[in-house]
């Protein structure tokens, strides 16, 4: 795995990108596919602040679930950038320095591999409007990248597989207190989207046993969750 | 595994800015997996590469409640499942009583199913999610990997639980080193401990003569005072060893030139833990003891502190074997019970334990036996046998008199008229010992039973009939009188009847197996409800430590003690015979050994505990009043009985 970044890093060192551009994946559109064959991303995002328009994302934590299984093989765990520290501590790491990757290449490489790693494939995220929005802004101003992911928020689909549980709030942390998860360390993005990829298992069991058998039949439920929401705050 | 276009991509995207640890080059979610695994066995001793490449090949995955995990109309298994959270149940169906029976659990940080995966074949056991769960598996590949590379993990795998057992064990060594600290045997003052008079000398004493003067008095330090008794220094065995091996020109020099200056020391109301922790730190074997104007008291030793319960031990027994008169002897029962307490609260070792138990005992036994020849000396030559678990030196403080009298006849006397000299005083000897808490025999297994007063040629007699007539209740009989060790009087009959009885057994097949059948009669209690099995149904959460915890080791381990000519008693010595004569892997046995001294270690706590509640001693707990670690341990420790008598059915073919 490792030898594989010392690759990937080197590739970089000698200034041509593993990535075309112009063959990124084509997002997938919520279809016929069965979700127990789909791979579904789960992420998370590490941001500088709660501001869509002018915070900037600092880490993507991503887990990938397939066959009802999380995949620690198949993890994305990224952090762009740490204004804290001094780039030259990371020399040590990847072996590159200060004046041959400036930051922004450095995250607009990353944002392809994010790209080429998803492979088009839904994503799930907490609050994924918030994920959403800082990663496709975040898409657009680094590569220009326009096209739009099926998103799917685990805030909904919980309560939605769930309608009995009674969590303390609607937060990430209620909803893996009522199953008793653990978070290996609070906000740290894989981290987050390990948990949050966890209770994802959780619903998606529920979800087989309940006729929910394609991405379509999940995201029309999304979608009837949210107007029974909405009609329960009028 | 992933296919992915292009070929470079890896699979999994890490880039780190931070170095401080080698784990930190590892993604977040792989380390969180190998924290998790650490924290159980063999995972806890697995080098950190390899337990890298589990994390990175796991899978992680959800079962609900009731959900089936494996099965055994499924394929050759080719996972290892690892519990993350939840627990995993084993399910057979039993045919006869047409209901599924739950036959064991798996939790948090257990593995499976490692027989199905060694042995590349379908589980026969269902498994079946008890409670929300989620576990973490790798697949063959990886395993494979795994099982060539790390030792650890290679004999976990191979070994199952008894491995497990061994680490269950250190950890609780381990604990009890600790809780040595805060024992409240250790909150003693230390005044009671330094109550020997320290040995003192001057500063301008030659060194030849301080250590004459240890010498004579037999200890392993001096002190050296001034005019007003405050200690100035202290010189050491260690200290003269040092001075021999640097090659000292004379040992006539005085003292203070080598002593060393300023000893450690503490106030005589400091307690044994301060003690203990000076000890530690400074790496010193002695402190003095001073009072509070600075004046010396006396030393404590390393050895006194930690081996405080042997000097009782020595000086109980003295007491015991001097008492003049019964009623002392009855008085110093609870003495015994005091210091049991003391070795419990020690961490001592539970085959430790009951054998001072049984020799207090035996010391006692033998003092009623002398007083009452004091008193009225029958006049026959006799041994005095001890059978069942004071025969196997394994009492604890519940303990019934289980004896009989082996006698020498005297020319010209036969063995009725022996018997009636002798029965009237074994009855007084054993109600004696009734009244210093040796309960008498319900079954009248007894001395004073004319049946068990017999000469060495009766006994005889009545072995081969016991053993070429096996009935139910000679097999009944025989945890009794299989297990039997004289204690008073000559040794020298029992070990030639005993030799006899050995023989005609190795010969008897049919014995043995008859033997083995009957060890088989008390099954561990595990399976049902959280895989313990209780007693019966009206005492729901009640588990019979020696019945069902102990008796099928010893009943087993006897089998094969007696079948290989194996004339120890005791069952941790048989189980050790056993492992020299090959019948045991050695590792088998340490297992088995282990889980019997846990078993019988968790049982005499619970002693210990109905004691200070003044509460009837019963062999009955409710293993819910465990700590979880307790639990689990005794639930091993059953697992462990288990497969002894899977090998007794093996051995037998029953």
């Amino acid at each position: 795995m490792f030898s594989n970044v010392k690759r990937w890093l080197s590739l970089k060192r000698n200034g041509h990108s593993s990535i075309d551009m112009d063959n990124l994946p084509t997002p997938k559109t919520a279809g016929d596919q069965s979700l127990s064959n789909s791979r579904l991303i789960v992420l998370d995002l590490e941001t500088t602040g709660l501001n869509t328009a002018k915070d900037e994302v600092i880490a993507i934590g991503a887990v990938a679930i397939e066959k009802g299984a999380i995949h620690l093989d198949d993890q994305f765990d990224l952090i762009l950038r740490r204004p804290e520290l001094d780039i030259r501590e990371t020399v040590l790491i990847h072996g590159i320095g200060p004046e041959a990757l400036t930051q922004g290449q450095e995250t607009k490489e990353a944002l392809l591999h994010l790209l080429e790693w998803m492979n088009g494939d839904p994503i799930l995220a907490y609050h994924a409007e918030f994920d959403k929005r800082f990663l496709e802004r975040t898409l657009k101003a680094q590569l220009g990248y326009t096209r739009s992911h099926v998103w799917m928020d685990v805030a909904e689909l919980m309560p939605a597989f769930f309608p009995k549980a009674e969590p303390k709030g609607r937060g990430l942390d209620h909803w893996s207190d009522l199953f008793r998860l653990e978070v290996s360390e609070r906000h740290h993005a894989a981290a987050d989207a390990m948990v949050t990829a966890e209770l994802t298992l959780i619903a998606l069991n529920t979800a087989q046993k309940s006729n929910v058998k394609t991405l379509k039949d999940l995201s029309q439920k999304l979608r009837y969750q949210r107007r029974l929401q909405k009609m329960k705050r009028f | 595994m992933r296919q992915h276009k292009h070929p470079l991509l890896p699979g999994t995207m890490v880039l780190f800015m931070t170095a401080d640890t080698p784990d930190s080059t590892l993604p977040q979610n792989t380390r969180a997996i190998m924290t998790f695994l650490r924290e159980h066995a063999p995972f806890s001793n697995m080098d950190d590469p390899h337990l890298a490449h589990f994390a990175e090949n796991a899978k992680l995955t959800f079962f609900s409640d009731g959900e089936e995990v494996l099965s055994p109309d499924g394929d050759v298994v080719k996972h290892f499942w690892v519990v993350k959270q939840g627990r995993i149940r084993g399910e057979r169906f039993n045919e006869k009583d047409n209901r599924a029976e739950t036959t064991f659990e798996i939790s948090k940080g257990e593995c499976f199913p490692l027989a199905a995966l060694i042995g590349e074949r379908p589980t026969r056991t269902l498994h079946r999610a008890a409670g929300d769960t989620f576990c973490l598996s790798i697949d063959h590949p990886a395993f494979v990997t795994l099982f060539a590379e790390s030792e650890p993990f290679r004999d976990f795998c191979l070994r199952g639980v008894s491995s497990l057992l061994d680490q269950v064990n250190q950890r609780i060594q381990s604990t009890a080193m600790a809780s040595i600290g805060s024992s409240s045997s250790l909150d003693t003052p230390l005044e009671r401990y330094a109550l020997r008079a320290p040995i003192i000398c001057t500063p301008d004493l030659p060194v030849n003569e301080a250590v004459a003067r240890m010498h004579e008095n037999n200890v392993g330090s001096i002190v050296v005072t001034d005019d007003q008794q405050q200690p100035t220094g202290i010189f050491t065995l260690r200290d003269l060893r040092m001075l021999i091996a640097e090659g000292a020109d004379s040992l006539s020099t005085p003292i203070r030139h080598v002593m060393t200056p300023e000893p450690c020391r503490l106030l005589a109301s400091d307690d044994a833990f301060d003690a203990a922790m000076l000890m530690a730190e400074r790496h010193f074997a002695h402190v003095c003891v001073v009072d509070d104007n600075n004046r010396l008291i006396g030393v404590v030793s390393e050895r006194d502190l930690f081996s405080l319960q042997r000097v009782d031990l020595v000086h109980l027994a003295r007491t015991i074997s001097t008492a003049s008169q019964l009623s002392t002897l009855i008085s110093l029962r609870h003495d015994v019970s005091r210091l049991v307490d003391t070795m419990l609260a020690h961490g001592a070792d539970s085959g430790q334990v009951v054998k001072i138990i049984t020799t207090l005992n035996d010391v006692t036994v033998r003092r009623v036996l002398e007083l009452n020849l004091k008193q009225n000396d029958p006049g026959i030559p006799f041994t005095w046998l001890t059978f069942g678990s004071e025969g196997r030196q394994e009492q604890t403080l519940l303990t019934d008199q289980d004896n009989g009298i082996l006698f020498d006849t005297p020319d010209g006397m036969t063995e009725d008229q022996v018997r009636e000299k002798l029965l009237p005083f074994a009855r007084k000897v054993n109600d004696e010992l009734a009244q210093c808490g040796f309960t008498l025999c319900k079954g009248n297994i007894m001395a004073s039973n004319p049946k068990l007063c017999l000469s060495e040629a009766e006994w005889d007699d009545w072995f081969q009939r016991f053993i070429e007539a096996s009935t139910p209740q000679n097999l009944v009989y025989s945890s009794i009188f299989l297990d039997m060790r004289a204690i008073f009087g000559p040794d020298e009959p029992l070990r030639r009847l005993f030799s006899k009885v050995l023989t005609r057994i190795e010969k008897n097949a049919l014995f043995q197996k008859m033997l083995a059948g009957n060890a088989l009669q008390r099954k561990p209690p595990l399976t049902l409800f959280r895989t313990f099995r209780y007693l019966n149904d009206d005492n729901k959460k009640v588990l019979d430590l020696k019945r069902q915890g102990l008796a099928p080791f010893v009943e087993s381990i006897r089998v094969f003690a007696l079948a290989n000519g194996i004339r120890a008693a005791n069952t941790l010595e048989r189980l050790d015979e056993l492992a020299k004569k090959n019948v045991f892997d050695q590792k088998d046995a340490g297992a088995w050994k282990e889980s019997y001294s846990l078993i019988q270690a968790i049982r005499m706590r619970a002693h210990q505990d109905l004691l200070a509640n003044d509460e009837p001693l019963t062999n009955y707990i409710d293993p819910d009043d465990l700590n979880p670690l307790d639990r689990r341990i005794l639930r091993e420790s059953f697992r462990q009985a288990q497969r002894l008598q899977q090998k007794l059915e093996l051995a037998y073919q029953l």
